[in-house]
C-alpha cells in the first residue's frame, strides 16, 4: 500500500509540499509561540530568583512583575526600615516598554545601585555604578546579545540616549539599570517607586514581619517574592488561553490544508478509485490508502515543522534577543496537532471515496 | 460442467431525474466454469449493464445472481466486495491501470487487494513474472503505463485480472481501443488464460472476430438477451 501512497505524493509534489507547508506552519505556530513564552517566562523567573528579598511591598492594584506603575511614595522606605525585622528596603522602578527592535518588550529598573547590588549579592565586572541621569549598567547578557560593552550607548525611552558606564552581574530582575533618581527624572516622578524590595534579618521569619508591616502600614499590598516568582505564567494576562487558542486554531489549520489538499486528490482519483473497488479493495482499504497519504504528508510536515521552529527560534534569539525553550510536552502537542489535524482532515475525503459508487467511478472523466 | 454463474430474471432500472430508465429487462443467463462467453449487441443494449451486475458493482433491482454458489444479490456490499476480490478480474476498454505505478506495481497492487489482510503485503513475485513472461511483457516490468503502447497497457490489465487466479473475469470490449494486431495478441491471452488456468471468462465485445474466438456468444437488445435464435454455441 505504501508504494501507491509514495507514488500519490510523488505525482503532484506541488500539492504535497502545500500540504506540507500547512501542517508545518502549524507546528510552527505551536513551537514558536509556547517555546518564547516558556523562554521569556522562565528567563523573568531565573532572573527573578537572584532576588535575595522576601517581600514585596506595593500599592494595592499595581500589578507585580510587568508593571509600569509609578504611585508608591518612597517615604514607606524610611518607614520599613523601622520595622522589627526587616534589615533593608530598597525601592524599585520597574518600567516596561517596547523593544528597540520593534519586537517584544524592554524592562528597565531605576534602583539605588548600592543598596540594590548589597541586598541581592551583586557586582560590577566592568566599569562602575550608574550615577548620572544618562548612565546605565547592563548585565552580562545585554552586553553579550547587544553586542556592546562599557562606554556603549543605548536608546531608552524612545530616543534617549543613555551611556552603558558598568556591567554586572549575576542577572536579577530588569537586564537595564539607572539609578533610581535618573528614572525618576526620566518619569517625572519624584519621590515615587513601583515597589519596595524588603529583605528580613531571618529568612524564616517573612511570614511574620508581613504581619508586623501590615500591621504598621496598613492598606498597603505585601507579597512573598517566592510567589510572585511560582506564578510569573500567570502574572501574564490571558497567557494560558492565549497559547490554547493558538493550539487550536494550528490544529484547524493543518486539518483544512489535508482535508482540502486530500479532497481534490479524491477528485482527481474518481477513476483509480472505482479501478480499486472493481479489484475488490474494501472501504477500510481505500479509507487506510488515504489516511496513509495524510499521515505520510503530517510526518513530513511534523519534520519541516520543527526544523523551521528551531531555525527561527535560534535566529530571533540571535538578532533580538528574544530567549525560546522548547518543552516535550509542547513538542508531543504539536506532533499530534500535526498528525491528528492532517489524519482527521483526510477522514471526510477518504470517507467520501470508500463511498463512491464503483461504476460511476469508473466512468468519471 | 459446473455452472458458475447464474443469472436469473435481471431487471435493472435507472432513475435520472423523474423518470425510470429500464436497461436490463428480465436477463436469464447461466456460465459453465471454464467457459469463455461472448456477449454482443448494439450501444445502450445493457451489456455493460449486466457486466457490473454480474462482478457486483451494482445491484439489480430484481432477480438473483449466483457467482460460484453464492448469492450475490443477497448479500451486503462489503460482502459483494469480498466475493469480487476472491473470485472476479476485471479487464476494462480504457485499461484503468494506475499510472503512477509500473507493471509490476498494478500487479502487486492487485495482489495485495486480494490477498486482503491475510497477504504479507510482497505477494508473489515468481508468479507476476510468470504472467507477464506469458504475455510478453517481460521487459516492461518496470515501466508505468504511459511508457508502454495501449496494447501493452491492455496485457498488463489482464496480467493484473489473471495474476490473483480468479475464478471468474469479466472483460467489457477489451480490444475497443485496440489496433488488429494488438486485438489479436490480447484476444490470444485471453484464450491462453482460458485453456491454461481454465478460467472463466465473460467479455463483452462489438469485433465479430473477437466474438468468434469464443466458445459462446449471447446477443443483447433492448435490455434482453435474444434467445435462442443469436445465442450461437460454437
Amino acid at each position: 500500500m505504501l508504494d501507491l501512497v509514495a507514488a500519490n505524493i510523488r505525482q503532484r509534489p506541488v500539492r504535497a509540499l502545500v500540504s506540507v507547508a500547512g501542517v508545518a506552519l502549524g507546528v510552527c505556530l505551536v513551537m514558536l509561540f509556547t517555546g518564547l513564552a516558556r523562554g521569556m517566562s522562565n528567563d523573568l523567573q531565573r532572573r527573578s530568583s537572584n532576588m535575595r528579598a522576601e517581600l514585596f511591598f506595593t500599592r494595592p492594584g499595581s500589578k507585580e512583575m510587568m508593571t509600569s506603575t509609578v504611585n508608591l511614595s518612597t517615604k514607606y522606605v524610611e518607614e520599613l526600615r523601622k520595622i522589627e525585622g526587616v534589615e533593608a528596603a530598597v525601592p524599585v522602578i520597574r518600567y516596561i516598554s517596547q523593544g528597540n527592535r520593534g519586537f517584544g518588550y524592554e524592562q528597565i529598573e531605576g534602583v539605588d545601585w548600592a543598596a540594590y547590588a548589597s541586598m541581592n549579592n551583586m557586582r560590577i565586572v566592568r566599569g562602575r555604578a550608574p550615577e548620572a541621569v544618562d548612565e546605565v549598567v547592563i548585565d552580562e547578557t545585554k552586553a553579550r546579545n547587544n553586542k556592546t560593552d562599557v562606554g556603549g550607548e543605548i536608546q531608552i525611552f524612545g530616543n534617549r540616549s543613555y551611556r552603558i558606564v558598568g556591567i554586572y552581574t549575576p542577572e536579577s530582575g530588569a537586564r537595564i539599570k539607572m539609578s533610581l533618581a535618573a528614572m525618576q527624572d526620566a518619569l517625572e516622578t519624584q519621590d515615587k517607586c513601583s515597589y519596595i524590595l524588603v529583605k528580613c534579618k531571618n529568612t524564616g521569619e517573612g511570614r511574620v514581619v508581613a504581619e508586623r508591616i501590615d500591621a504598621a502600614l496598613p492598606g498597603n499590598k505585601i507579597q512573598f517574592t517566592s510567589e510572585i516568582i511560582l506564578n510569573i505564567e500567570k502574572s501574564i494576562p490571558y497567557l494560558g488561553v492565549f497559547l490554547k487558542t493558538l493550539v487550536g486554531l494550528s490544529a484547524i489549520v493543518s486539518a483544512l490544508v489535508v482535508m482540502l489538499a486530500m479532497y481534490t486528490t479524491i477528485t482527481e482519483r474518481t477513476r483509480e478509485i472505482g479501478v480499486l473497488k472493481a479489484l475488490g479493495a474494501s472501504r477500510g482499504y481505500i479509507i487506510a490508502v488515504i489516511e496513509q497519504e495524510a499521515i505520510v504528508i503530517s510526518l513530513l510536515g511534523l519534520v519541516v515543522g520543527f526544523t523551521v521552529s528551531f531555525v527561527a527560534g535560534f535566529l530571533i534569539q540571535r538578532v533580538y534577543g528574544l530567549v525560546f525553550e522548547y518543552g516535550w510536552t509542547w513538542a508531543v502537542i504539536a506532533a499530534l496537532i500535526g498528525l491528528g489535524g492532517g489524519a482527521l482532515g483526510a477522514l471526510y475525503p477518504a470517507m467520501r471515496a470508500a463511498n463512491l459508487d464503483a461504476v460511476s467511478a469508473l466512468s468519471y472523466e | 460442467m459446473r455452472t458458475i454463474v447464474k443469472a436469473e430474471n435481471l431487471e435493472k432500472t435507472y432513475r435520472i431525474g423523474s423518470v425510470d430508465v429500464p436497461a436490463l429487462r428480465g436477463v436469464t443467463l447461466e456460465v459453465e466454469e471454464g467457459e469463455f462467453l461472448a456477449i454482443m449487441g448494439p450501444s445502450g443494449c445493457g451489456k455493460s449493464t449486466l457486466l457490473h451486475l454480474l462482478g457486483g458493482l451494482l445491484t439489480p433491482t430484481s432477480g438473483r445472481i449466483t457467482i460460484d454458489d453464492e448469492d450475490l444479490t443477497a448479500s451486503s456490499d462489503a460482502r459483494r466486495t469480498d466475493i469480487r476480490r476472491r473470485k472476479i478480474g476485471f479487464v476494462f476498454q480504457r485499461f484503468n491501470l494506475f499510472p503512477t505505478l509500473t507493471a509490476d506495481g498494478n500487479l502487486r497492487l492487485a495482489e495485495r487487494i486480494h490477498a486482503g489482510s491475510g497477504g504479507n503485503g510482497m505477494g508473489d513475485a515468481e508468479r507476476r513474472r510468470e504472467v507477464l513472461r506469458l504475455l510478453q511483457l517481460e521487459d516492461k516490468m518496470h515501466h508505468k503505463p504511459l511508457e508502454m503502447s495501449g496494447g501493452e497497457q491492455q496485457r498488463v490489465a489482464l496480467a493484473r485480472a489473471v495474476v490473483t487466479r480468479p475464478a471468474i473475469i469479466l472483460a467489457d470490449e477489451p480490444t475497443g481501443n485496440l489496433d488488429t494486431e494488438n486485438s489479436a495478441i490480447v484476444l490470444n491471452m485471453f484464450q491462453e488464460m482460458n485453456f491454461r488456468f481454465n478460467q472463466t471468462i465473460i467479455m463483452i465485445t462489438h469485433n465479430p472476430e473477437a466474438a468468434a474466438m469464443c466458445r459462446r456468444i449471447v446477443q443483447m437488445r433492448d435490455g434482453q438477451i435474444i434467445a435462442p435464435i443469436a445465442t450461437i454455441q460454437i
